[in-house]
């Protein structure tokens, strides 16, 4: 049994903890994050991708309004290749209180919110997807955030600064004596081993989770899990994010994102933080509420459905659901229960995570002596690709690919393109629906933090798009032979892959996608007989 | 608006389509045979499955599928095989009559099921092989040389090897070895291999390459891409040229047998006479009490109609275009014929288990004389005739069944079309 | 014909299949094309956001059309490419040759100042290599040869008593330009079966504009042919063409390129051949054709065959006694417009059109028939044998001038 020592163990790669992870390293704090799955497991890939402008909260709580647009003006600095600055659009039906609108156009004004009226015949002829019942529409400096990227791009940041992550790993013990933290113990989610880490503070980012961590020290923390579905469609349905201006409900947001366009969503109380499963009837509810803002919204194909559970943090216990506050709570276990050492960070949103991050880090550093000021809303998370390298990655990769694979890789570009360059083999679009290279997927399998092929998928996005991995799984499982994780079982590989994928499909099996999918049981029942494979 | 007369159409031009307006014209009737695009036969390993397993022990891959057939008949009335089982025997027959005189023969194994190799390494039960892929003797060979080419993404020698390793039919000494070998081109399709191997340079080139690996006793795997011709026998000159037999193996689309089977099947029909419409969709049908009077076309150029005596539904299931399916809702689209969707599940929870998926089995419920029938058994339409993957009953991915269903019923639908009398 | 509005939807019925790959004639003899699905659906979801996402293998795709023809799930991949390469030619510019190779009726119209002249130095050698060396024209493939006066300055409407019907002929530029003879040998045809012919001066359909991406061209051109089309149609003429590139342009391409309403033309529009047809299931054909014991093969052209029409002029060919017609079933010829006649995309089109020689071949014909003037000419330089369009021969079975080499 390894040990190790750290001064903090970061428990969750989500958003809060990766933000956390970078905040303290950055102040010279050593720290270790520890992730029961891939990075991004929980809920910080689960979500809709938007970055608040503050706009859907303005009337509500102008507080949380102007932190969102505070963070988000952040985040477009800091994390530009992680922000796609599509901007938003907030349309009200004629079934929509005309009070609220002008409430709304207030408040944001009050926020510091910039709004402006559009002219709905334009907007109509620029998306004719949008209901010609529109009455009024206002635009606003929405955005849309790439999660996975941006937690990695932490990560990145962190490990520079010489921070450790470990994906894989469940803090599974607390170590306490005399009223303090000593230690944590991790189990490796994939064999099962055991280790353990000395350290004089854990902070708790786990989100959904939270109150399980904070069990394991023995002590309680109330969250409100709350179930919210997302359906991906195949395509832009529009370039804008597009809310309904009415008091925030369910499934009243589209949010494009790349190649596809994510409309969600629902608010479901659960108990058990893993409950990710979209249901048929979520699914149903959902498109009969995505109709009124899109009214042809059925002929378009849907490709996946996928649900993440909503940390809400309840300080005092009854209210539920959308009304519980969305600003985060930070939790000082050493004066709440006496227990030195452990710190707990819960509720909030994406678009946020920043913040909590430093108002973290503040009290933990405060804790452990070190009076480092916050540098994380300043120094930008990557270093932007250069124009060079973008020229020599687009002789390589073409057009759009070449600005894909920049985006989704940051500073790992340069080495995917030379590589490229060197071996041209290498530029083969291993995944033709969104344009992943087999450069790039050479590189990611090797880069010591990728597992499986979801783990791959995830980093790459490659089996995120049309045909959902039929073809690229195969040949990603082919080009990784000489990777020593990826030469057994592909059996395993390929059904994991492919179940993962069938999770998302299932309650969207219809149209397009069920032809899809008859096509893939074709392949790979058909074809490769993989039901059955190694079975004799 | 225009109307065309024919005696038989057939409406889509996948295996099952193909084979009905073949038999058709061989009865002397004028045949129609029209299609929105080409059917999966394309997407398949260009063999035809019968049956795969043993009904009674679904991992164990059977040996003459007909025996297996005849107890699948015996216990589940309402599978297609129920309703062609008499003409099986002889619609094979016609097939390979069909292929041989082109030069494309298909082999069975002497009764028995074929046990091929697959690109993921695992061997796959099948009836009827083309030459260039039925491996013989799979288990008395001594080495297995597996031929990759570096600028193919869509097939790895490393992983086939992988798994063919763990089968117990190999001789426990059977040497296994990876070939990669280098095409000069910057990258390369399954069509451009193909096109590549029926040049001379392009075969000397991998026999050269090749040749230092072979040892005696070996055979060779390739690809699905020796050549796209039928008057080039890739597989026999790289067969010749390295002293050992070479085959194909099955593999993702594009893959050559299957593109192969189709060229033929259409030439064929061409040079029966077959009048053959491209790029035409039938969108819907003129139903007169229980009888179809005429079916209405749209091109890209113009709508038109046509009427037949006979009509012939092989327009394939959801891939095919056959099917169309909103959220709990499935529909035929031509006749809005009625689909058996079973108890109404759609799917299992394991995307890969022997149990396959309900979707598979949707279809059109037929009586024996293929037509289609209520949940009454009432024959809803006398004159439509319903193949393939039409019809309601089969699980082809996991029964290993597809193309045996749709050459069957093909078979049937164009006999009894050409037994209507003017 | 239902002209569907949302574009995007036919993005999300590709299933990815690759069907369209595995049947592209140019993805097969080349390693330097992208491919119809690549370069069509796949890259289609990119360009929603970013316009420029066109790859610069787009401009080897050469508008066969036969990815739209075999895709099972009615994706019109070849309209996605066609605006792709528009995309591409906006940003990148094209080079001088194809800005000249796509403006045929351009250069027709300045050829036809000496047409003789013409020809004869459009196949002198050394011309050839320097037009090759410098502008990238395959010194190798025959530029078709200019007739001495065109068909509109030659053909005279003949006056019709009672006509069965009234139609107006588009003969296109090839026929205008190079083979008068088929709109002669047509005209000799309708005024024997009673149908009234007139003919009227239009611009060239765009096609080869739009293979060149030469999408603003083609859209002023595509622009005074509906107009002037909608007006005959509107005084109650058919539509007749004889070349299946115009015929697919003005039916089809105007609506899928520029969104333009094309209906009624598409309604009103007809090859030639279907038209005879048409007249013959009314009964109104004459079809007293006297014998003609010859053998011909018959290719059929892509866009002949992506109309989604089979081939009218099969089923009346078959009227004529003694007549054996082959159909060669050999895919594409391989020449595609202008793209055969580019230097670096010769030999792709000489390789696909191997196809069409060994199917003649093989079927041992000598003679070979076909509607497009411009796979006449490739069949012709592949093969070295004598070609000629459907209707000569029919207007030769009818007794009439067919304008047939004796
Ligand atoms: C459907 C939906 C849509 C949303 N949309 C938006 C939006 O558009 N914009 C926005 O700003 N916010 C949005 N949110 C909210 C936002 O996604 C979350 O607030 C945010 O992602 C939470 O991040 P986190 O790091 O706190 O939690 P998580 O991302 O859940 O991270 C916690 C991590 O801890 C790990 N963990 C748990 N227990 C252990 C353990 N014992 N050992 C090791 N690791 C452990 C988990 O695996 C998990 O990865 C949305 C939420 C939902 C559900
Ligand atoms: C990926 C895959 C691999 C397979 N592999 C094998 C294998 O290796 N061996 C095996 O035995 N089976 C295999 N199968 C199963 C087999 O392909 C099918 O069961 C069988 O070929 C079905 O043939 P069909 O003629 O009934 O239908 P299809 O092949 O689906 O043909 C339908 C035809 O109808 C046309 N059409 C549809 N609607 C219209 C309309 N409205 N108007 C005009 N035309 C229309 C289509 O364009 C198409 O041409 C496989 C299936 C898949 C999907
Ligand atoms: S465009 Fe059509 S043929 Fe090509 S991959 Fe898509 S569905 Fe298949
Ligand atoms: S139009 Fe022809 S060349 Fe172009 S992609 Fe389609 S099949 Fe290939």
């Amino acid at each position: 049994m390894a040990t190790e020592k750290v001064q903090v163990v970061v428990v969750g790669g989500g958003a809060t903890g990766t933000g956390i992870l970078r905040d303290l390293a950055m102040r010279g704090i050593s720290a270790l994050l520890v992730e029961q799955g891939d990075l991004a497991h929980g809920t910080s890939s689960r979500f809709h991708g938007l970055l608040h402008s503050g706009g859907r909260y303005a009337v509500k709580d102008q507080e949380a309004a102007k932190e969102c647009l505070e963070e988000n003006m952040i985040l477009r600095r800091i994390a530009s290749d992680c922000v796609e600055p599509t901007g938003g659009l907030f349309a009200a039906l004629p079934e929509d209180d005309p009070a609220y609108a002008e409430k709304w156009v207030k408040a944001c004004a009050e926020s510091g919110i910039k709004t402006e009226e559009l002219n709905i015949k334009e907007l109509l002829k620029k998306y004719p997807v949008l209901s010609p019942r529109i009455t009024k529409a206002y635009s606003t400096p929405d955005a849309a955030v790439d999660g996975f990227r941006l937690l990695w791009s932490n990560v990145n940041s962190a490990r520079r600064y010489g921070a450790k992550m470990v994906t894989y790993h469940k803090l599974s013990a607390v170590y306490r004596a005399n009223g303090a933290i000593t230690g944590v113990e991790l189990t490796n989610t994939l064999n099962g081993e055991i280790t353990s880490v000395e350290c004089q503070m854990v902070i708790n980012a786990a989100g959904a989770w939270a109150g399980e961590v904070a069990a394991m020290a023995g002590l309680e923390i109330h969250m409100i899990k709350d179930k919210g579905t997302l359906l991906a469609f195949n395509h832009r349905l529009t370039n804008q994010v597009v809310n309904r201006l009415r008091p925030p409900g369910d499934a009243d947001i589209f949010v494009p994102h790349g190649t596809i366009t994510l409309l969600g969503t629902t608010s479901i109380a659960v108990e058990d933080p893993n409950s990710t499963k979209p249901s048929e009837i979520e699914v149903e509810n959902m498109l009969n509420i995505g109709r009124e803002t899109m009214p042809n919204i059925d002929n378009y194909r849907i490709i996946r459905a996928f649900a993440g559970v909503r940390p809400l943090y309840q300080a005092n216990k009854g209210a539920g659901g959308r009304a519980v506050t969305r600003n985060f709570a930070l939790i000082d276990h050493e004066q709440k229960d006496g227990l030195k050492g452990l710190v707990s960070i819960v509720g909030g949103k994406f678009t946020t995570y920043r913040l909590m991050a430093e108002k973290t880090v503040d009290l933990a550093a405060k804790k452990l002596g070190n009076n480092t000021p916050c540098r994380t809303a300043e120094e930008p998370l990557t270093q932007p690709v250069t124009s060079e390298m973008l020229e020599r990655g687009k002789k390589v990769f073409g057009v759009p690919g070449y600005k894909k694979a920049a985006e989704r890789l940051g500073d790992a570009y340069g080495k995917v393109v030379e590589k490229a360059e060197q071996d041209p083999s290498m530029r083969r679009m291993f995944c033709e629906c969104e344009l992943v290279s087999a450069s790039e997927i050479d590189y990611v399998a090797k880069d010591g933090d990728s597992k499986t092929l979801s783990d791959i998928r995830r980093k790459t996005r490659m089996g995120m798009g049309t045909c959902q991995g039929i073809f690229c799984s195969y040949r990603t499982l082919g080009a990784l032979g000489n990777n020593p994780q990826f030469t057994v079982g592909h059996r395993e590989f390929i059904t994991e892959f492919l179940q993962n994928r069938w999770r998302g499909i299932r309650p969207v099996l219809w149209g397009q996608q069920l032809r899809e999918t008859q096509l893939s049981t074709g392949i790979f029942c058909s074809l490769f007989g993989m039901e059955r494979m190694n079975d004799e | 608006m225009m109307n065309k007369k024919t005696d038989v159409l057939v409406i889509g031009a996948g295996l099952s389509g193909m084979m009905a307006a073949a038999r058709a014209a061989q009865s002397g009737k004028k045949v129609t045979l029209l299609t929105k695009g080409m059917g999966t036969l394309s997407l398949t390993s260009g063999c035809i499955d019968l049956w795969g397993y043993e009904v009674d022990n679904p991992k164990q891959p059977c040996g003459s599928p007909f025996a297996q057939i005849q107890k699948v008949v015996e216990q589940n009335p309402s599978h297609p095989y129920a309703k062609v089982y008499d003409v099986l025997k002889e619609s094979l027959t016609f097939f390979q009559g069909i292929c041989d005189k082109d030069g494309l023969t298909y082999r069975d194994n002497g009764g028995e099921n074929w046990l091929l190799p697959t690109a993921v390494g695992t061997l796959r039960p099948t009836y009827l092989a083309p030459t260039s892929m039925a491996v013989k003797d799979l288990n008395k060979v001594k080495q297995i040389v597996v031929a990759g080419f570096d600028e193919l993404k869509d097939f790895y020698p490393e992983v086939l090897v992988t798994n063919l390793k763990k089968s117990k039919l190999l001789r426990p000494d059977c040497e296994l070895t990876v070939a990669h070998l280098k095409s000069g081109w910057k990258k390369l399709y399954a069509t451009s291999l193909a096109h590549r191997l029926e040049q001379p340079e392009g075969q000397r080139e991998v026999i050269r390459q090749l040749k230092p690996l072979i040892k005696p006793g070996a055979i060779v795997l390739f690809p699905p891409a020796l050549g796209e011709r039928r008057d080039i026998d890739v597989a026999g000159l790289i067969s010749k040229g390295l002293g050992c037999p070479v085959y194909e193996v099955t593999n993702l689309p594009p893959a050559l047998p299957g593109q192969r089977l189709q060229d033929l099947f259409l030439k064929y029909l061409k040079n029966q006479g077959v009048t053959v419409i491209l790029s035409s969709t039938v969108t819907g049908a003129q139903v007169a009490g229980n009888r179809c009077s005429h079916v209405t076309a749209e091109g890209a150029g113009k709508t038109f109609t046509i009427s037949a005596q006979t009509y012939i539904l092989a327009t394939g299931s959801f891939v095919g275009g056959g099917f169309d399916s909103k959220p709990g809702q499935i529909e035929e689209t031509i006749f809005g014929l009625p689909i058996n969707t079973g108890d109404g599940k759609w799917a299992s929870g394991e995307f890969l288990s022997l149990k396959g998926h309900p979707f598979n089995r949707f279809g059109i419920d037929v009586n024996d004389r293929l037509q289609p029938v209520d949940g009454q058994s009432k024959v809803i339409l006398e004159n439509v005739l319903v193949t393939g993957a039409n019809l309601a009953g089969s699980e082809f991915s996991i029964e290993k069944c597809g193309n045996g269903v749709a050459l069957a019923s093909g078979f049937k639908a164009g006999k009894l079309a050409g037994e209507v009398s003017r | 014909m239902t002209q569907k509005h949302d574009k995007h939807l036919i993005l999300d019925n590709c299933i990815k299949c690759s069907i369209c790959v595995a049947n592209c004639p140019v993805v097969k003899v080349t390693d330097k094309y992208a491919g119809p699905k690549q370069n069509g659906p796949d890259l289609e979801r990119f360009r929603l956001d970013e316009p420029r996402a066109v790859h610069p293998s787009i401009e080897y795709c050469s508008n066969c059309k036969t990815c739209d023809v075999v895709c099972p799930s009615g994706v019109n991949v070849s309209a996605m490419n066609c605006k792709a390469k528009g995309e591409y030619v906006a940003l990148h510019g094209a080079p001088i040759r194809d800005q000249v190779l796509g403006r045929v009726e351009l250069i027709c119209k300045a050829a036809q100042i000496a047409p003789a002249l013409v020809n004869w130095a459009a196949n002198v050698k050394p011309f050839r290599a320097i037009g090759e060396a410098t502008f990238g024209v395959a010194a190798d493939m025959p530029f078709p040869r200019f007739a001495s006066r065109t068909f509109l300055q030659q053909y005279k409407p003949k006056k019709i008593n009672n006509p069965k019907g009234k139609v107006l002929y588009y003969p296109g530029c090839y026929v205008n330009y190079y083979t008068p003879q088929v709109g002669l040998a047509l005209a000799e045809v309708f005024a024997h079966n009673g149908i009234e012919m007139v003919v009227d001066s239009f611009n060239c359909c765009g096609l080869p504009t739009v293979s060149n991406g030469l999408t603003e061209v083609a859209k002023g051109y595509a622009r005074n042919n509906v107009a002037k089309l909608n007006s005959y149609i509107e005084k109650g003429y058919k539509i007749i063409t004889t070349c299946p590139s115009c015929n697919l342009t003005l039916r089809q391409e105007y609506h899928e390129l520029f969104d333009m309403d094309t209906v009624r033309i598409n309604n009103e529009t007809y090859d030639a051949f279907e038209y005879l047809l048409m007249l013959h299931e009314a009964g109104k054909l004459d079809t007293r054709l006297k014998a003609l014991p010859q053998r011909f093969g018959y290719h059929q052209p892509c866009h002949l065959r992506s109309v989604g029409f089979g081939i009218p002029s099969l089923e009346i060919l078959r009227l004529i006694p003694q007549l054996e017609v082959h159909n060669l079933e050999a895919g594409c010829c391989g020449l595609s417009g202008s793209y055969g006649f580019k230097k670096e995309k010769y030999p792709i089109s000489q390789e696909i059109g191997q196809n069409v020689v060994q199917a003649i071949q093989e079927a041992g014909v000598t003679q070979n028939i076909t509607e497009c003037g411009m796979c006449q000419l490739q069949i012709n330089h592949l093969s070295g044998l004598p070609i000629h369009h459907p209707i000569q021969l029919l207007a030769e079975a009818y007794g009439l001038p067919s304008y047939l080499p004796k």
